[in-house]
């Protein structure tokens, strides 16, 4: 498996790029994101609700690891402003590829937006009521039926917005691996990737990431309780 | 200063989603209030159908706690049943979606009436059943019960209204 050129073709060393939490958190997403809306298109509201709470550890999980995992996946190191993101736009028409040992400034924003609509759809889902008023989110006791029917509406807008940037992050991944000859999805995969130099980015310890998934799975275990022990 | 900016666009990408749903969302009534008996009886079958789901969420969100209210069940069982008998007659010929007024009633409601009968008449015995057990007030025997009743709307639900969006 190739893992794609960066930097002009010198690939040198193969350099680690994204830590494990990063990667399970991704590829968790792609499956249980895929499962949650098979569950709903068939009728399996049970297993839908289940997903629904993965869903949620996961997205909790990735909002901590902003802020306390490796280097490369914190927010305040892959957010950038206007002028960086609109450089890297500029830049983005040449074939080279401008390698980033992380998220691109223009990644960055998908990543965001990304996240903060699955955070709609989780909370959207929680208190959500279908139309026969029988398959309902674990928080929906504390909105009448009026409410519930209301944000199962916007529950379906919001899984349309999440769709809208399904397609665009696989676009755009589609361009790097076409245009750019930059292969994201295998360092995805293995954690490695081959670059020109090794960017030496500094990766979180394990027990971290156990920490943070203590907390997770502990808060979305506490709401799929309904908040109740 | 990063931090800032991820605030606001986490906020600001779900105050638009939410926006957009109340947008687009319509669980009320559109428009003027119709002038003819079709378009008022299908306003006020929209009416009948809020208060029934209103009627099953309250027994569903009472069975959730450690302790539920077995008068509130009992009560709200007993509306359900007092539907489930009137049902039939909330769709009286005219209105469908030839009444003008926005409908989630099929035509086959009534080309079909045979079917819709029989689909509403087993409402009526979940329903009733599900009155009987709530007035015993055996919480294990409620709960049961609720999956049939809420089986007995989506059955009807599947062939005589227009689906959600999906």
């Amino acid at each position: 498996m190739a893992d794609g050129g960066a930097a002009s073709g010198s690939a040198a060393v193969r350099a680690r790029l994204w830590d494990a939490p990063v990667r399970l958190v991704h590829w968790g997403l792609v499956t249980l994101i895929g499962f949650s809306w098979w569950a709903a298109e068939y009728d399996h509201l049970e297993w839908h609700r289940w997903s629904g709470y993965g869903v949620m550890g996961l997205v909790v999980f990735r909002l901590i690891w902003g802020f306390a995992g490796s280097g490369n996946v914190r927010f305040a190191s892959f957010v950038r402003g206007p002028a960086a993101t609109f450089a890297y736009l500029r830049a983005l028409p040449h074939r080279a590829s401008g390698f980033t040992p992380g998220h691109n400034p223009l990644g960055a924003w998908s990543v965001l937006a990304l996240l903060a609509v699955l955070v709609v759809q989780v909370v959207t889902g929680l208190f959500a009521v279908d139309v026969d008023a029988f398959e309902a989110g674990q928080l929906s006791d504390r909105v009448d039926f009026d409410t519930g029917r209301l944000i199962a509406g916007w529950h379906e807008w919001s899984f349309t917005a999440l769709q809208v940037l399904v397609v665009l992050h696989l676009t755009a991944v589609a361009f790097y691996l076409v245009y750019k000859r930059d292969n994201l999805i295998g360092p995805m995969v293995t954690g490695w990737k081959k670059v020109a130099k090794d960017p030496g980015l500094v990766f979180a310890p394990l027990w971290r990431a156990a920490v943070a998934t203590l907390v997770a799975v502990g808060f979305a275990w506490w709401v799929s309780k309904g908040f109740r022990m | 200063m990063a931090l800032n900016k991820f605030t606001a666009v986490l906020a600001l990408t779900a105050g638009l989603a939410l926006a957009a749903g109340a947008a687009l969302a319509h669980e009320g009534h559109e428009g003027a209030p119709p002038k003819s008996p079709g378009g008022k009886a299908a306003w006020a079958r929209h009416d009948n159908f809020k208060a029934q789901g209103a009627a099953f969420k309250a027994i569903n969100d009472e069975l959730k706690k450690d302790a539920p209210d077995k008068a509130l069940i009992a009560s709200n069982a007993l509306k359900i049943k007092a539907s489930s008998t009137a049902l039939p007659s909330w769709f009286p010929k005219g209105s469908g979606p030839e009444s003008g007024v926005k409908t989630d009633a099929k035509a086959e409601v009534w080309s079909d009436a045979a079917g819709f009968a029989a689909a509403a008449n087993k409402f009526q015995v979940e329903a009733s059943k599900f009155q009987q057990l709530a007035a015993a007030g055996d919480i294990a025997a409620i709960k049961a019960q609720v999956r049939p009743v809420g089986g007995s709307c989506k059955g009807c639900h599947d062939k005589y209204r227009v689906p959600e969006k999906k």
